[in-house]
């Protein structure tokens, strides 16, 4: 049965995503204590307040700046350093999932099992969910506990909501490197097509602000979709609704195409 | 339960921007025999047996396995199947045991004494992880999982590759037995040896293209031996040209090269025994060479 496949996406990784939620834990520690110095020290905020808006706008520093707790997060968390560890996750795994697993050339015998293509890939895209999940869970859990603890005063329900925007996110970019994969044998496309999608929807999601000739692209920027700076402006409800959406199109469109083309030996 | 095991209609598979890997390929596989597919490498028999698992789409023709479209009624024609590949990768984390128990789960279906009974035949180290395992121990998990579901049909690519003489031998027996229970194998090899013991037909591809289907034994009496006999003093190698069937390769002194069919064998014994020999040898002329001499004009497009 293709549970098997997902079960088994989930386990073979499971050292890996133990690695990847302490990673997150222990990184979100480290930036979270150094919080307190920060709001004692009125010089370096100012200081960092007077960046160019360039730095601030791609730095993700905005409105309140970093004196209050949820700038802060946002500017040293939300802003790069979360999205880029949950879709390194994503994509990574996504490319495995398919196109790594078929380079390997061990889904010759697992495709050779009474089950349809379609249903492997859609098996593997729920394995990928899972880790997402678990990952931003994490780092919630995470981020909940060194609010409390170095004062961060984060709101816990804005906190829920940027952690599931960061899942919507990576479970885009981690079904559209399995989809890829799924419809094109090759792992160099389904690992650095998402990752140059994600770069560049990245990129205009934090400098259309500063170039005009941008700004009608920040519609297509997930990262703007879900909106910026979540603790401090919330996240876009429906921005998150159609970032799920792509990534159900993606997943789909790979589960489609697989059926069509002819399985690679390595 | 009448229709055949395997019954392709001009099934062909054109690789992209490649020459022709199958041509018009029309085979028919009957239920309970062993049927052996034997051709050099690259001759088209992993692409015949991917196309049967419905792992690659033919470029036009069909297949049915079982009575089943290999294409369009793929998942039910492969629930009755079991597949070892030619290049066989498992999960190198997992140990013999987990793999097989991933295996079954994915099936789900499995028969835990039929399992246990394989993997006691070919003394399977089933706790130890995947990556510590010889090739023959790998291989010997890609068997057990290929046959743990009493298949109606196997399908092996290769089988033999990396088994020492003696495993080899189980694999024939578990063959063997496979056949005289009704149920089919489909049996891929380049080595004629290994085929003729295992198979009761045989079908030669080349080129892509299917050139004979033939009974092993008809087979056998055709292909070529070489016959090197070692005589005590020199002899007169002329007085073998005159046996039926019988070809001299070379005379040098006391050695006497031949080639020449297994029914032949008599005669060069008989007359052989005139002088005293010192040694003789006769073994199988590789595939290539029978391919020469059996079929002359090769069909395919090279």
């Amino acid at each position: 049965m293709p549970t098997e496949l997902a079960r088994r996406g989930v386990l073979d990784h499971r050292r890996a995503l133990i690695g990847w939620c302490l990673g997150i834990a222990g990184y979100t520690l480290l930036t979270s204590s150094i919080f307190p110095s920060f709001k004692g020290s009125p010089d370096l905020t100012q200081l960092v307040e007077r960046y160019p808006d360039a730095l601030k706008a791609l730095f993700g520093i905005s409105g309140g700046g970093i004196s209050t707790g949820a700038g802060y997060t946002d500017a040293e968390l939300f802003s790069l350093m979360l999205p880029l560890i949950v879709l390194v996750l994503a994509i990574g795994s996504g490319a495995r999932a398919f196109a790594g697993e078929e380079d390997a050339g061990r889904l010759e015998l697992l495709l050779a099992y009474p089950l349809r293509r379609r249903d492997a890939v859609l098996a593997k895209g729920a394995a990928i969910a899972v880790e997402v999940v678990v990952v931003c869970l994490a780092g919630f859990l995470a981020l909940a506990l060194w609010s409390a603890v170095f004062g961060l005063d984060l709101s816990i329900g804005r906190l829920a909501a940027a952690m599931g925007s960061l899942a919507a996110l990576g479970l885009l970019y981690g079904w559209l490197a399995l989809g890829l994969g799924a419809a094109v044998p090759s792992k160099v496309l389904a690992l650095g097509v998402p990752a140059a999608f994600a770069a560049a929807a990245y990129l205009v999601g934090g400098l259309y602000t500063l170039a005009d000739w941008l700004k009608p692209f920040r519609f297509l920027s997930p990262f703007w979709l879900v909106g910026q700076s979540p603790l401090q402006n919330g996240v876009d409800g429906w921005g998150v609704l159609v970032v799920l959406a792509a990534a159900v199109v993606a997943l789909g469109a790979g589960s489609l195409l697989v059926e069509r083309r002819d399985l690679e030996t390595p | 339960m009448t229709t055949p095991a395997v019954e392709t209609l001009g099934l062909s598979k054109t690789y992209q921007g490649q020459t022709q890997a199958l041509v018009g390929l029309d085979l028919r596989v009957e239920r309970g025999e062993v049927f052996g597919f034997l051709g050099p490498n690259g001759a088209g028999k992993s692409t015949t047996i991917r196309l049967l698992l419905d792992l690659i789409h033919a470029t036009s023709g069909s297949a049915l396995v079982l009575g089943l479209d290999s294409r369009r009624q793929g998942v039910e024609a492969r629930r009755h199947m079991g597949y070892l590949p030619g290049d066989l990768r498992l999960n190198d984390r997992m140990t013999a045991g987990e793999q097989l128990d991933s295996l079954e789960r994915l099936r789900g279906r499995a028969d835990d004494r039929l399992r246990a009974e394989l993997c006691e035949r070919f003394d399977l180290e089933l706790d130890r992880p995947i990556r510590h395992l010889s090739k023959g121990n790998r291989q010997k998990v890609g068997l057990v999982q290929a046959f743990m579901h009493r298949p109606e049909l196997a399908v092996l690519d290769e089988p033999s590759s990396g088994l020492d003489p003696l495993l080899q031998n189980q694999v024939r027996e578990l063959l063997r037995e496979t056949a005289a229970d009704g149920r089919t194998v489909f049996l891929s090899s380049h080595s004629l040896d290994e085929v003729q013991h295992a198979a009761d037909r045989v079908g030669i591809i080349r080129s892509g293209r299917l050139v004979d289907v033939d009974a092993v034994e008809h087979l056998r009496e055709r292909a070529l031996r070489h016959v090197t006999i070692v005589f005590a003093e020199p002899v007169d190698g002329k007085r073998f040209e005159g046996l039926d069937g019988v070809r001299v390769d070379a005379i040098e002194d006391s050695v006497v090269r031949l080639s020449a069919p297994e029914p032949a064998m008599d005669a060069i014994v008989k007359e052989a025994a005139a002088h005293r020999i010192v040694d003789l040898v006769s073994q199988p002329a590789d595939l290539e060479e029978i391919f020469l001499e059996l079929y002359e004009e090769p069909s395919g497009a090279d």
